[in-house]
């Protein structure tokens, strides 16, 4: 949350260049309304008074003090509503300096029966799963630098690694165990801000995790709610690959707000993948879209993006599905180095931090999509012709 | 900046008129048979260099769907009653004004 003063040379003169045509009335609540009215939400295409994002107005003699809740920290354009808000209300009359504070909603997800007081859950605001149809897809890699890139836009942020037979976000994120409780709750360990709960942090070095399909949910089930979660606004779930039972079961038990699925270019991923997307349609579980990995390398000898396997695999797959392609992420060489060490991408030269922010600019519109189009628009329809 | 819309009505207009009202408010005609005659499926256009391989012709002016159902979340699927179905409009495509009849 940042507050901005601001007004600009540019904006006073516009404002006395056509003083009689475009001002509005003299200064009140109403005439501020009315003016926030001319904002649009890009996504939503409504403006953001009849969304309701508008909490508070204050006049104090020629200063308008505004707040506006938006749906989520790492919302893309929150930069670009804000300087809206401030060059329509410096629009009307007698107003010399707009304060407009950006704000998001601490906990909007309501508690659900099944979800008891002690839940770590409570306070989550959204589950986002992270599956592929196959493995060696790159998913826990995806998935966790899903994570450093939501956290980076000030988001609060945690992973569960629900790969139970081959977890690898402790490999990636170097995090430690958990040391201690809260109550009954678990307190997961933190690193760059991120929570995080994998089951290798229960057991003894390299010993395999045998478990049979049933203990691995009942795992996955603790994992949701035996750990002290606190505030988030988005949580993933790292799944294991696949569409087996353990991934039915989460998706039953997690109440997710949406899916994100991951696959490479090739013909064979994307048959899986397929299969995925159709376990969350019966599911009921909407699908956010489609992450391309492993798109291209670009070697740096020429900077030319090779294309190792088929290319547009992923748009295509989008084209056929109907759900949106969430961007391309390329191979690089020290992706493996940075992910073997726990590395965050940042820390070296990279295009990946660029592509991967990309991705999750979109994720996180998608989602915001999501999340107010009941109303707005159909999630789906049949219709017969006579 | 990319804009995305969904779906608020469908309907069928008249005989060979479909109906759709977009989240913006926008209301749009589309001709069912135009609609067939600019399927975009592989079979239909070529997937590499973007080319017509059904001629206007081919497609009678009695086409008409059967049913029309969507497709995740950015896409339509109509079956026709010449037993075509393998074509999927993005709700992006449908938005061009060229495809809309009115």
């Amino acid at each position: 949350m940042s507050i901005i003063k601001g007004i600009s040379d540019k904006i006073r003169g516009k404002r006395q260049g056509h003083k009689d045509k475009t001002q509005l009335n003299s200064l009140s609540e109403a005439t501020v309304y009315e003016a926030l009215k001319s904002v649009v939400d890009p996504d939503l295409h409504k403006d953001i008074v009849s969304l309701g994002f508008v909490k508070k107005v204050e006049i104090n003699g020629s200063i308008v003090n505004v707040t506006v809740q938006l749906t989520t920290p790492a919302c893309p354009v929150k930069e670009e509503l804000k300087k809206q808000c401030e060059d329509s209300i410096l629009k009307i009359r007698g107003v010399n300096e707009v304060n407009v504070t950006l704000t998001f909603p601490s906990s909007s997800r309501p508690a659900q029966a099944a979800e008891k007081k002690n839940n770590g859950l409570v306070q989550v605001k959204n589950i986002i799963a992270v599956a592929s149809g196959k493995g060696g897809v790159g998913k826990s890699t995806t998935a966790m630098n899903l994570a450093r890139s939501l956290a980076r836009t000030s988001a609060k942020v945690g992973v569960i690694d629900a790969d139970i037979y081959g977890p690898s976000i402790p490999t990636l994120s170097q995090a430690g165990k958990p040391t201690q409780m809260d109550g009954e709750l678990v307190i997961p360990p933190e690193v760059d801000g991120i929570k995080l709960i994998s089951v290798s942090m229960f057991s003894q070095g390299d010993k395999a995790h045998i478990l049979r399909g049933p203990m691995a949910a009942n795992l996955v089930k603790q994992f949701l709610s035996g750990v002290a979660w606190g505030e988030l606004d988005y949580l993933l779930i790292d799944y294991p690959p696949g569409t087996g039972d353990i991934q039915l079961t989460i998706s039953q038990i997690a109440s997710l707000a949406g899916a994100v699925i991951v696959t490479t270019p090739q013909e064979l991923a994307l048959a899986d993948v397929k299969k995925a997307i159709s376990m969350f349609t019966t599911m009921k579980v909407p699908i956010i879209g489609i992450i391309e990995n492993m798109s291209y390398f670009i070697c740096d000898g020429c900077e030319k993006k090779h294309y190792i396997f088929k290319t547009g695999g992923g748009k295509k797959l989008a084209k056929n599905s109907g759900l949106p392609l969430l961007g391309e992420i390329p191979i690089e060489p020290y992706i493996v180095k940075a992910s073997d060490e726990g590395l965050d991408f940042d820390s070296e030269g990279s295009k990946l931090p660029e592509s991967y922010k990309q991705v999750t600019d979109r994720v996180v519109r998608e989602l915001a999509i999501l999340n107010s189009n009941q109303g707005l628009g159909l999630n789906s329809f049949s219709l017969a012709w006579k | 900046m990319e804009k995305f819309y969904s779906v608020r009505e469908i309907w069928q207009k008249d005989a060979s008129t479909l109906g759709i009202v977009w989240s913006d408010g926008l209301e749009s005609s589309y001709d069912v048979v135009m609609l067939r005659r600019r399927c975009p499926c592989a079979a239909c256009v070529d997937e590499m260099t973007g080319k017509r391989l059904l001629s206007a012709s081919q497609v009678k002016d009695s086409v008409r769907p059967v049913a029309i159902n969507s497709v995740g979340r950015y896409a339509l699927n109509i079956e026709f009653n010449d037993g075509h179905k393998t074509g999927i409009y993005s709700f992006e495509s449908l938005r061009k004004p060229e495809m809309n009849h009115s």
